[in-house]
């Protein structure tokens, strides 16, 4: 708390006095959901930001200052992401970084190019480190806008190759997703994968997001169309749920999910969640000495092994830092139309292998791995006896899904 | 058959554990006429002092302590803060409420952080206890039905056959008369708020263990109480039982109904102007499951207020 | 009454230069407090006026702020309603929606309108994802404000200045509904509707007017939400925004006109700067509402009346010792509950707990600048005495408070005297 408003007094300190002083220090301003429902997530996110900008300013910053990271919680909704925004920008950042909610990395990027639009030469970057949301690098795509995760096609195209490969993935396959633009998102990837996958999709539900607590319905539909797997991209309660409601009901089915890796989701499925998988964009064993030497600091740092969307921050911070160092400073500034065009060409390497930025929707190729729960894990997790096994690795291409026709950048120019 | 046999014995389980949770509001509203918010953040409090105290005595003895334990805690959320608002009215009580249920939720996210815990059913209880068309049944829902079901046949002996009861039934209807009479009125909307607190205590800590627990809990539950109580009627047990059986029922049956209003209208031939459409017309049953107590709470308020075993006016 | 009217003087004068000499960051916060007071003030209609206590008003508000927004997108600025009258659309989104919605739901009263109004902005929350059409799915609508009279809008201080009109003026509007007979009408059906039933009034027609018009002041200020945010989503219609504007209503005080506004303007702010100073404001608010509603019951601008009324006997002098110690026990108590609550949060973070080892001592947290350690007395003795210093200031403050009032100034035997018809007082 006393390093935050220090920080804030400090900003709108600089903000007062903005003419005197000559030489700018980088402002990154990560507005995420630090409190109300969903701030469990914003809060990681919170965690690894901190630790990349900590370990960028101890290997010299930005032109010779300290990259100084503001932090604004969005409260969860769009207004509130909108209007911390605004406060970012008027304190100074010129990069703004978010994660925990699709509909907030919406509003942030509609912003940002709207902000862009009025102010040029005052440009903003938006660092989008956790936003899923297809449409973020389709129909809403800009030129300030980069994003550092994965997507429904990426998620399901990895899964079903990885399993198919594991010999558990069957031929009947049911899609069960939420009904909001990612369960949409992922059930449209499931229908297209079947070919691939070689298998047929017996059956398909959307449900009500985080309102249903009796998954046993859902299940009963699931045992009547004879679905062996079980592909969702369920998050939260509604995951937890659902594994739950299909122990109970004595059903083996197969899960292959995308975030079974939240904390918290093993501790509370027990044995429920043994012999599920997951598509991740990380995991320590799968990424020999390098992961474990970026797992042990980063649990030195923070206390807990980098689980979840914590690698993914990290590794695009790392990205946007090595970017940075060969970037000089203009007037005191970073230009960020600069900054932005060698970006979208830059390429990096993270302890899984190699990630580039596709200069066409400012998708990062990034490689992915597959994992199953098992107690065969070497790193066990939430404190239970289990962990994720990686099964599969997929390089940045072979991970990578095709640009959306929806995409218009424009450039500027 | 098999949909309809799983879906009815689902709904009915879901809708017992329903009313164990409004039981208490609909007292508490009957005779106070206080609508209270806080209602479904007692239910979390239970999971949470379940899932603490399990570590150290025991999944049994665990439920039975927290239930007392939430309990005591209604007692005190009447006795120090709502009787201080009573007089200011309704809305005063209300709001108190609802800054309560804030204060609960952010108390637990302080002290067990924003996770869902550990707190899962133990192995005693994980069993099957038989088998419907080749799925398992847990024994543990039908346990959950069972003490909801218990508890429903005491308070109902307790209201009808005990002095106890007649004169809590005398403060629901007429407190002022009640008092005048020389019964202590205080001291029963004390104790019922109390049970009224226990009871959704009880059906956190059972129901925690077999769904999670986590602390959005509250706000998952809360507005389909509201619902329960308001559909079955403002103060009637009886509608209370009904009226969470019915959206259970409801709940359970809508997931597997893959109609829309297109489809029905293509019986009559306009399937594909109200495909064209799009919107409200090709939304299909399933995936508003959860929205579907709402409407009906909407069409109670309108046609008979009261609910279905209220009394009128 | 002159008081007041150069304490509104001044305070519009204050908001007129509010830009000059804020920073933009603060220029922001400022339009949301307004839209949140005016969102407010159009809520009291309802509930304080009108004595409907409404628990989904935040439907109209949404419905106020998708209107203008699709009317941003269609009309794109030109025509008949250029960007500084789109609000009027959000009004009669507003209003058409109050008169529906308010049709069926002033059949009933009581809390059975309070729950009517309850399910229809719930239901309306679940089916508005499902509406792409209407209301965007879950990414919502998006939309750009155009230029329009010589302005480009682009900056936040048109906007501010947009919005403060807007708000000044509805205000307005809505304090002379009070003086006309309608708004005294709207009085009398909070004190007894059955009564002005018998007067031989419609009831039902005077409430579903008294609901509209309350929604159509609600779909303005949703309105200029749109203009401010160029956005909106269907999360608007969420419970937690109709609570927000009762509870705001509520903590400023029903009785008073501008109660609610103050509130509203209140509260919008401490969310803004508390939420970025501490994770656990929420609970801070929870804590905020409840000793309001048990201490407070007419609000802050109750307690301002309050105030006011006694310096009017006493004079400024004479309040001077209560204030200053009931100022001093509100910091003191604050600060050891805010202690109290900061330690707690740190200690039971996920973070510090995973640096706990076995038998060895709990590490250090640092607070306010100093590191304190959880094993020692002092850590949990500051805000025990913070605590009971303010505990004792507050009966002092209490006793000051009481004498005061009970101090009434000697009333003249001369005034005891029964007076004689045509006798002067």
């Amino acid at each position: 708390m006393h390093t935050k408003t220090t920080l804030r007094l400090l900003t709108l300190g600089t903000t007062l006095f903005a003419g005197i002083a000559c030489a700018d220090p980088l402002k990154v301003a990560l507005v995420e959901t630090l409190s109300g429902p969903s701030a469990a997530t914003g809060q990681m996110f919170r965690a690894a930001t901190r630790f990349q900008i900590e370990r960028l300013n101890a290997e010299g910053g930005w032109n010779g200052e300290p990259i100084q990271l503001l932090e604004f919680d969005s409260q969860g909704t769009p207004a509130g992401a909108s209007e911390k925004l605004k406060a970012a920008i008027g304190s100074g950042a010129q990069m703004i970084v978010q994660g925990a909610s699709s509909v907030a990395a919406g509003q942030i990027t509609e912003d940002v190019r709207k902000y862009n639009l009025r102010n040029k030469g005052k440009e903003v970057v938006f660092l989008n480190v956790g936003g899923e949301a297809l449409e973020l690098t389709g129909s809403k795509c800009h030129f300030y806008h980069f994003r550092f995760n994965g997507n429904a096609p990426i998620r399901v195209k990895t899964l079903v190759a990885a399993m198919k490969e594991a010999g558990t993935l069957g031929s009947n396959v049911y899609s069960m997703n939420q009904n909001y633009s990612w369960g949409l998102d992922m059930e449209k990837s499931i229908t297209e994968n079947a070919t691939a996958g070689g298998y047929q999709l017996v059956g398909k539900s959307l449900h009500d997001t985080q309102k249903v607590q009796d998954f046993s319905p859902y299940i009963a539909r699931i045992q009547a169309s004879g679905a062996q797997t079980v592909l969702t991209g369920n998050w939260g309660n509604d995951l937890l749920l659902l594994m739950k409601a299909s122990r109970a009901a004595g059903l083996k089915l197969r899960f292959g999910t995308a975030f079974l890796d939240q904390p918290g989701n093993l501790a509370n499925a027990g044995d429920v969640a043994l012999g599920h998988y997951v598509s991740h964009p990380f995991n320590i064993e799968a990424a020999g000495e390098q992961g474990e030497k970026f797992a042990s600091e980063y649990q030195a740092k923070t206390g807990h092994l980098p689980a979840y969307i914590e690698p993914q921050t990290v590794f695009a911070l790392q990205l946007v830092g090595n970017v940075l160092k060969k970037l000089p400073a203009e007037d005191g500034r970073l230009n960020t139309r600069s900054f932005a065009l060698a970006l979208e060409k830059a390429s990096d390497r993270n302890p899984l292998g190699d990630v580039r930025m596709r200069a066409e929707d400012h998708q990062l190729l990034m490689p992915f791995v597959v994992s199953v729960v098992s107690k065969e894990a070497r790193y066990k997790v939430d404190g239970t006896d289990m962990g994720f096994v990686p099964i599969k690795s997929f390089s940045a291409d072979e991970a990578a899904a095709p640009v959306q026709d929806a995409c218009r950048m424009q450039r500027p120019e | 058959m098999e949909f309809l046999t799983v879906s009815l014995l689902n709904g009915v389980i879901y809708g017992l554990l329903l009313f164990m949770v409004s039981a208490g509001l609909t007292l508490i509203f009957g005779m106070m006429g206080v609508l209270n918010f806080a209602h479904a953040s007692f239910y979390m409090v239970g999971a949470y002092l379940a899932y603490t105290l399990q570590k150290f005595v025991g999944f049994t003895t665990a439920v039975l302590l927290s239930t007392v334990l939430v309990g005591l805690l209604g007692v005190i959320v009447e006795r120090f803060f709502l009787r201080r608002v009573h007089k200011h009215g309704h809305a005063h009580e209300l709001l108190l409420t609802f800054g309560l249920t804030f204060i609960i939720a952010e108390l637990i996210k302080l002290f067990y952080g924003n996770f869902s815990v550990e707190y899962r059913v133990p192995e005693f209880l994980n069993f099957a206890a038989f088998q419907v068309f080749s799925t398992d049944y847990p024994f543990y829902r039908l346990l959950m039905g069972g003490v909801s079901l218990l508890v429903f046949g005491l308070i109902y002996l307790l209201l009808t056959r005990t002095r106890v009861g007649i004169v809590v039934r005398a403060a629901i209807h007429r407190p002022q008369m009640a008092e005048a009479l020389g019964h202590n009125v205080p001291l029963v909307f004390m104790a019922v708020f109390g049970i009224g607190a226990a009871l959704a205590g009880l059906a956190g800590a059972l129901a925690g263990a077999f769904y999670t627990t986590n602390p959005n809990m509250a706000l998952e539950l809360g507005v389909i109480v509201f619902v329960v109580v308001v559909v079955g009627g403002l103060g009637s047990m009886a509608g209370a039982m009904i009226a969470s059986l019915l959206i259970g029922l409801i709940s359970s049956f809508a997931v597997g109904v893959d109609l829309s209003l297109a489809s029905l209208l293509g019986l009559v031939g306009a399937g594909d102007w109200a495909q064209q459409m799009g919107g409200l017309m090709t939304l299909k049953v399933s995936s508003v499951a959860a929205t579907i107590p709402f409407a009906l709470m909407l069409l109670i308020l309108l046609i008979r207020p009261s609910g279905l075993m209220g009394e009128k006016g | 009454m002159k008081l007041t009217k150069i304490l509104l003087a001044m305070l519009l004068l204050a908001l007129l230069v509010l830009p000059a000499i804020l920073p933009p960051a603060m220029v922001n916060a400022a339009i949301q407090m307004l839209i949140a007071a005016l969102f407010a003030c159009a809520f009291n209609l309802l509930c304080g006026q009108g004595g409907m206590l409404s628990f989904g008003h935040a439907a109209y508000f949404g419905v106020g702020s998708f209107a203008t927004l699709h009317a941003m997108s269609a009309l794109n600025g030109q025509g008949l309603l250029p960007t500084p009258l789109l609000p009027l659309i959000g009004a009669m989104g507003g209003f058409i929606c109050g008169l529906c919605a308010g049709w069926f739901a002033t059949k009933r009263a009581g809390v059975y309108f309070s729950m009517i109004t309850l399910a229809l902005a719930e239901l309306l929350h679940s089916l508005a994802p499902h509406l792409n059409t209407l209301f965007g799915g879950e990414a919502g609508i998006s939309s750009m404000r155009a230029p329009a009279w010589g302005l480009d809008f682009g900056d936040a201080t048109q906007v501010y200045y947009l919005t403060l009109g807007w708000v000044v003026l509805s205000i307005a509007l809505l304090y002379a509904f009070t003086l006309t007979p309608m708004g005294r009408l709207t009085f009398a059906l909070r004190e007894n509707g059955h009564r002005l039933q018998f007067l031989g009034y419609n009831v039902h027609r005077l409430r579903v007017l008294v609901f509209a018009l309350s929604a159509m002041f609600a779909g303005i200020a949703g309105g200029l939400q749109a203009l401010n945010l160029e956005s909106a989503n269907y999360v608007l219609f969420d419970m937690r925004f109709s609570a927000e504007v009762v509870l705001n209503t509520y903590i400023g005080g029903v009785n008073v006109f501008l109660g609610p506004v103050l509130g509203a303007a209140l509260m919008t702010f401490f969310g803004n700067a508390a939420s970025d100073l501490t994770q656990s404001w929420l609970l801070y608010q929870g804590l905020l509402f409840v000793l309001v509603m048990m201490f407070m019951p007419s609000g802050l601008a109750g307690l301002v009346l309050c105030w006011s009324a006694q310096i009017r006997r006493r004079g400024w002098l004479a309040m001077v010792p209560a204030a200053f110690s009931a100022l001093l026990s509100a910091g003191l108590l604050s600060l050891a509950v805010v202690f109290l609550i900061e330690t707690l949060q740190r200690v039971f973070s996920q973070d510090y707990q995973a640096l706990l080892m076995a038998d060895q001592a709990w590490p250090a947290i640092s607070l306010f600048g100093r590191e304190w350690l959880p094993g020692a007395l002092l850590t949990w003795a500051t805000p025990l005495l913070l605590g009971v210093a303010g505990l004792l200031v507050l009966k002092l403050a209490r006793r000051q408070w009481l004498r005061l009032l009970d101090d009434e100034p000697q009333v003249s035997a001369a005034a005891l005297r029964p007076r004689l018809e045509g006798e002067q007082p």
